[in-house]
């Protein structure tokens, strides 16, 4: 893998504002606050985390679809945010999004070869003729017969729309893929052939992939590096075999313990650490580190001072005042 | 297992259970032919994709499913009593007081007009004779129970103060208010984050050993299998694919479906590898094939699975497939997963 930087986003925050309990009163919540993270050419950068963690709208803020409320956002060099929409288009093309809800991201009124020309259509690339033969061999690529491009999204399963949202997303031929959920509507039995797909097409047409997803197995099957949140913040990130191997943040540890496992070995299990309490309310952030509340961990220093993302070991960061499985 | 010999102890027992709609394009089989027992204090597991039947398998058995055209046959003996067709006054007397539920999605399981407290009151002034303060006090003791701090006051709160965890606790209270033989639960952790589920299952698990219910928990997820459950009947298309111990199941799966099924599941404790798959999609429920009802899908289909298979195999673990033995070693001893026995 290449170290060239494709994607980079430096102290990236993103606040919402609503009205309040209280007449005039207004209510910030940050559903972003200050995220750094790199994304490298070829690679696949899984970011893992709860509902209500940040990670979708850190995605959407990635991609310019959500203004970013401060912090940068660079591609390919260059720096995205506050360019206008005219500006954006061309970056726009080379990174495309696959969505979580195949059911609701495919337009019910639309042919299925129109869903997947359209892209091409508003970029204006090629003649009729170009863009209908893509179309066709886009749907062999993904895995769909060329012959049913005339028909709607309600006559295809979960998984074939998948595959449709798969098209569409490359017919620009984008360098990055930013998946959202993509499998998580999706059977077991449908959702490994998603990612077997989506493995395929990275290797063989050169993609990165931002994948973004609350399933601990699918992030670590799928991703080379890791990036866990909590409270729309990064609290480590990594190489996926040392993150799932030993997790430095007690958030990280607790979280994987916890996930049911197949016990189809003699391998002792791992010790459930249950971490109790609710996620706090984004708009009404802990004091110090986010994640002290419910931390089986937490000292007096958590309360108070907010843990910076370092690099404990190449590669490794974390944002906690006491990692765990260092030896 | 109709020879079963602990099948006089069982709590649930069900028979050759069939649920079909008539609809525009035909008969839909939704369950078709399902046996199984419950013991007493037994955790079984029901596990299957999106349509397999599963859920409807459980509400028709409980008079939950209401439709006109839906057919229902076989037979459901819960402690040693029929269940299957008794009238609408009965079968209320049944369902929420011996046999509880608990339901995938907390938020439209409760009423979002009335307080927890009054809902669970409501509860069990229907199927007890407590008067309404000592059904009060037992609410509010459920709470606390679940795991719920400060019951008292959160007693008199809506559904909507509660976040999602908490919810699922207050469906759990309710089932539990009337010390259930039976607890039905039907994806009770699919609606929550996996930190949350943990709770919920460790909350699940103590109760059960505190109650001494039955449990049948119904789900997609075979790590929330592995987690719970004592016995596990796989199903697909409505029929019972594998039924068996859950260790036996997941060490030593028999039936080509299950074998898909645990290894397209992506794992967090080991590194990555090619998924398998099983090729295709699930056969729809209007036309489910007269044989084998995996064959279309299957790998190793023969010219006998145009023949329905038996739910056959040793003692406690069976399964419904046309491989013999040795076809089964063959087949998994050339496959990385774990393998078939010895």
């Amino acid at each position: 893998m290449s170290g060239e930087v494709l994607l980079r986003a430096t102290d990236v925050v993103k606040t919402f504002t609503s009205r309040g309990k209280k007449l005039g009163a207004r209510n910030v919540a940050t559903a972003v606050n200050g995220v750094s993270l790199e994304v490298r050419r070829g690679e696949t950068l899984g970011i893992v985390g709860e509902s209500g963690c940040g990670k979708s709208t850190l995605a959407r803020c990635l991609v310019q679809l959500l203004p970013v409320t401060s912090g940068s956002v660079e591609f390919r060099g260059v720096e995205l945010t506050g360019l206008s929409r005219r500006q954006l288009r061309p970056h726009r093309r080379e990174m495309q999004l696959v969505f979580q809800d195949p059911y609701a991201s495919l337009n019910p009124r639309r042919t299925v070869g129109d869903i997947v020309a359209d892209p091409m259509r508003i970029n204006k690339i090629g003649s009729d003729q170009e863009i209908g033969d893509r179309v066709r061999d886009l749907f062999v690529t993904v895995g769909l017969d060329p012959a049913s491009i005339r028909r709607y999204p309600h006559e295809f399963s979960g998984g074939q729309r998948q595959r449709i949202g798969i098209a569409r997303s490359l017919s620009l031929n984008p360098s990055l893929v930013v998946a959202d959920e993509p499998v998580s509507a999706l059977d077991v039995s449908v959702q490994a052939q998603v990612l077997n797909l989506m493995a395929d097409l990275q290797e063989s047409l050169q993609l990165t992939y931002l994948f973004i997803a609350h399933d601990l197995g699918v992030v670590r099957h799928v991703s080379d590096r890791v990036g866990v949140m909590y409270l729309g913040e990064i609290v480590e990130l990594g190489d996926a075999e040392g993150i799932y191997g030993s997790p430095l943040h007690p958030y990280t540890e607790a979280l994987l313990s916890v996930v049911p496992e197949l016990n189809d070995t003699d391998a002792p299990r791992r010790e459930r650490i249950l971490i109790t309490g609710d996620v706090p309310d984004p708009s009404a952030r802990p004091d110090g580190c986010s994640f002290h509340p419910r931390c089986p961990v937490a000292t007096d220093e958590c309360r108070t001072l907010k843990p910076p993302l370092i690099e404990l070991r190449p590669g490794r960061f974390v944002a906690c005042h006491h990692p765990r499985n260092i030896d | 297992m109709p020879d079963d010999p602990t099948s006089t102890e069982a709590v649930l027992s069900v028979r050759d259970l069939k649920v079909s709609f008539a609809t525009r394009q035909g008969e839909l089989r939704a369950v078709d032919g399902l046996s199984f027992d419950v013991g007493s204090k037994e955790v079984l597991g029901i596990v299957g994709e999106s349509g397999s039947g599963k859920s409807v398998a459980m509400y028709s058995m409980l008079g939950l499913v209401r439709d006109s055209n839906v057919t229902i046959s076989g037979s459901v003996k819960f402690e040693g009593r029929e269940i299957l067709g008794l009238g609408d006054k009965e079968m209320q007397s049944v369902r929420g007081g011996d046999v509880g539920m608990i339901f995938q999605d907390p938020m439209t399981a409760l009423t979002p007009v009335y307080t927890v407290g009054w809902q669970i009151v409501e509860q069990i002034r229907a199927h007890t004779d407590l008067t309404k303060a000592q059904a009060k006090a037992r609410a509010v003791e459920l709470l606390g129970e679940v795991g719920i701090p400060n019951p008292q006051r959160r007693a008199g709160q809506f559904p909507h103060e509660f976040s999602g965890g908490m919810r699922q606790r207050v469906v759990i209270a309710m089932a539990l208010s009337c010390n259930p033989r039976l607890l039905i639960a039907d994806e009770p952790t699919t609606a929550l984050d996996v930190t949350t589920q943990a709770q919920i299952l460790d909350l699940m698990e103590k109760l059960q050993q505190s109650y001494g219910s039955s449990i049948v928990i119904i789900t997609h997820d075979m790590g929330v299998i592995a987690e719970m459950a004592d016995r596990v009947v796989v199903m697909y298309a409505g029929r019972p694919a594998e039924i068996g111990p859950e260790l036996e199941v997941v060490r030593f799966p028999r039936h080509p479906y299950t074998w898909g099924l645990l290894g397209a599941v992506p794992r967090v404790d080991s590194k990555n590898t090619r998924l398998v798959t099983i090729p295709g999609v699930s056969v729809s429920p209007l036309d489910v094939p007269d044989g084998c009802a995996f064959a279309p899908r299957c790998e190793h289909r023969m010219a006998i699975c145009d023949e329905r298979p038996a739910l056959l195999g040793d003692g406690e673990h069976v399964d419904a497939c046309w491989l013999s033995d040795a076809q089964r070693v063959a087949i998994r001893s050339g496959s990385k997963t774990s393998g078939g026995r010895p």
